[in-house]
């Protein structure tokens, strides 16, 4: 019945402009992980020798990652691994309990709190770095893991998915374990949450992608380097007329490759609740 | 009567606390810091003192201002409705199946991973005079280097063609989600009143689209008039102050130069814009629902 996709000239056009796009799109990526695997030596070659070896190193090494974990590119990893384990369990935690609030309880004030909760996300976070800053520098929390962490952990569009899932379970099957004797906490923890998983996955890349991509606030926050995360560490190094062109491409790679992994592993829940739920 | 299960009368605010009182402490009230702040003179040191409308009057009065204003409006004219074609040209290249189909879409999806951050170092890289392959490529083709983001000309575009390369996949899964709610009976009925295919799309798929790319439009306006990262990385807004956008300036102001006045007046205006697109964006979003 699909008449188009058996007419082979416009699937060819198709292929056609999605091979370019995904040609532009995985290209830099593409570039920088063969450049990051060449001898140091070799690393700055003049653009005039375009060709080939512009792409393909003449000998593959791990040199270049091998100086970084010498430095302190290190603890830049764990800071960001660890910033980023936080918010994705307390998020998810935290979350969850306000969306399951939501869905299964009739309360005074649900509707103007539900409205708070959808402004929260229409909101960019960039928009308030500076504010939030003089508020941080209050509590005498600049420079430290909890500057990094509490203000990402509430989550407007997480609190909204899980809402969005927890009303699609029938209130019946809630209040049947109430009249078995079930607390609340325990119909959330033994029953709502395990049948949640594929929000908890969503819901958690959603979390750790917003740390991952978060800047302006880990510069302004945190601006000792004890404190920085790979994106601000990786930043900071950068002059692009230096000499340690080795470790700029290695470090740079290892983001990238910290955000794809678990970015590849959840995306199919991830774009399936993006399309699904996206715009409600 | 469900009346006794609900007995627990504080049990959804026990619920509710936690993450209410984060999105009340860390989103809400700094909106309130960001205008009493920017009332009032206050240095990085702290010491504050009330001075009105002070610190608007001089931003008014700041050549600086208007010109990163200006700036700032003038790339926001250009990048939106930009990644919003864009978006919406992959949408449509990604909906109808197609062998292999899924590997296009995850490859086109991939830069949501890679942080605005590590994008500009990675293009500082890609397009640099002495070490970037684009510029040999382009030479070897016989184009000639260009300068990119190192230029008074090029740079404002290049960070517009960064920050298309890293959104154009996100605003893509928006629209999909549009194309895939359209219901295939209302082509078929089309297809049978003998609308040809560019027809289905003008008067079908077009009206039908209205408000995902609204939402799009709407939620991408509001992102990008606080584009900060690759400006930081790339250009710290030069050259000659070409990228010098809004919320850079208002990070200076804040850490050059101290003036904590000067940069939540920025933020205030900066938050007014958004505000303005959000109301906008409910609007939009509200008037197609009606038909429905």
């Amino acid at each position: 019945m699909e008449a188009r996709l058996a007419n082979p000239h416009a699937m060819m056009l198709r292929y056609g402009l999605l091979s370019i796009l995904a040609f532009i799109v995985v290209c830099p990526l593409a570039w920088l992980a063969l450049a990051s695997l060449r001898p140091q030596g070799e690393i700055f070659q003049p653009v005039s020798e375009f060709g080939w070896s512009t792409f393909v190193p003449s000998r593959f090494t791990l040199d270049n990652y091998r100086a970084l974990w010498a430095g302190d590119f290190p603890l830049a990893v764990k800071n960001s691994a660890f910033v980023a384990v936080s918010t994705v369990l307390l998020g998810i935690g935290v979350n969850a309990l306000a969306g399951f609030a939501f869905a299964a309880f009739d309360f005074r004030g649900k509707n103007l709190l539900f409205l708070l909760v959808i402004a929260s996300f229409m909101m960019p976070f960039e928009a308030i770095v500076l504010p939030l800053y003089v508020m941080i520098r209050a509590f005498g929390w600049a420079n430290s893991y909890q500057a990094l962490i509490v203000p990402e952990i509430a989550n407007g569009m997480v609190i909204f998915l899980f809402r969005q899932f927890f009303a699609s379970i029938p209130r019946d099957f809630y209040e049947a374990a109430r009249v078995d004797g079930a607390s609340w906490l325990y119909i959330f923890t033994r029953i709502a949450m395990p049948l949640s998983w594929p929000t908890i996955a969503t819901s958690g890349l959603m979390l750790f992608l917003s740390q991952w991509d978060s800047f302006f606030w880990p510069v302004v926050a945190a601006s000792n380097p004890d404190y920085a995360v790979v994106q601000v560490a990786i930043a900071r190094n950068v002059n692009f007329e230096q000499s340690d062109w080795g470790g700029l491409f290695a470090s740079t790679n290892v983001a990238i490759l910290l955000g794809t992994i678990p970015f590849l592993l959840v995306q199919r829940f991830y774009v399936r609740t993006l399309i699904s739920g996206g715009i409600k | 009567m469900s009346e006794p299960m609900i007995s627990s009368r504080w049990t959804p605010f026990l619920f509710l606390a936690p993450a209410l009182a984060g999105l009340l402490i860390f989103r809400i009230a700094p909106i309130g810091v960001a205008l009493a702040g920017s009332l009032t003179g206050v240095s990085l040191m702290g010491e504050a003192r009330f001075v009105g409308a002070e610190n608007f009057r001089y931003l008014l009065e700041d050549a600086q201002f208007w010109s990163s204003l200006k700036i700032t409006l003038f790339f926001n004219l250009l990048i939106n409705p930009l990644q919003l074609f864009v978006a919406f040209a992959l949408a449509l290249l990604v909906f109808r199946p197609l062998p292999g189909l899924w590997l296009y879409r995850t490859l086109l999806v991939l830069p949501m991973a890679v942080s605005t951050g590590i994008s500009a170092v990675l293009f500082g890289l890609f397009l640099d005079g002495n070490l970037g392959p684009l510029n040999g490529f382009l030479e070897w083709i016989g184009v000639g280097a260009q300068p990119f983001h190192r230029s008074q000309e090029q740079a404002l575009y290049t960070l517009i063609g960064i920050a298309t390369w890293k959104g154009a996949g996100y605003w893509m899964l928006f629209l999909l989600a549009g194309l895939y709610s359209i219901p295939p009976t209302v082509y078929e009925a089309a297809t049978i009143d003998g609308a040809t295919s560019w027809q289905r799309f003008r008067f079908v798929t077009l009206p039908l689209m209205r408000k995902p790319m609204a939402f799009v439009l709407v939620a991408d306006t509001a992102i990008n008039f606080l584009f900060f990262a690759p400006v930081y990385i790339l250009t710290s807004g030069g050259p000659a102050g070409t990228t010098s956008l809004l919320m850079f300036e208002a990070y200076r102001a804040a850490f050059t130069f101290s003036d904590i006045g000067r940069s939540l007046a920025i933020s205030t205006i900066l938050l007014g814009i958004i505000l303005v697109i959000v109301v906008l964006e409910f609007r939009l979003l509200r008037s197609p629902e009606e038909r429905a």
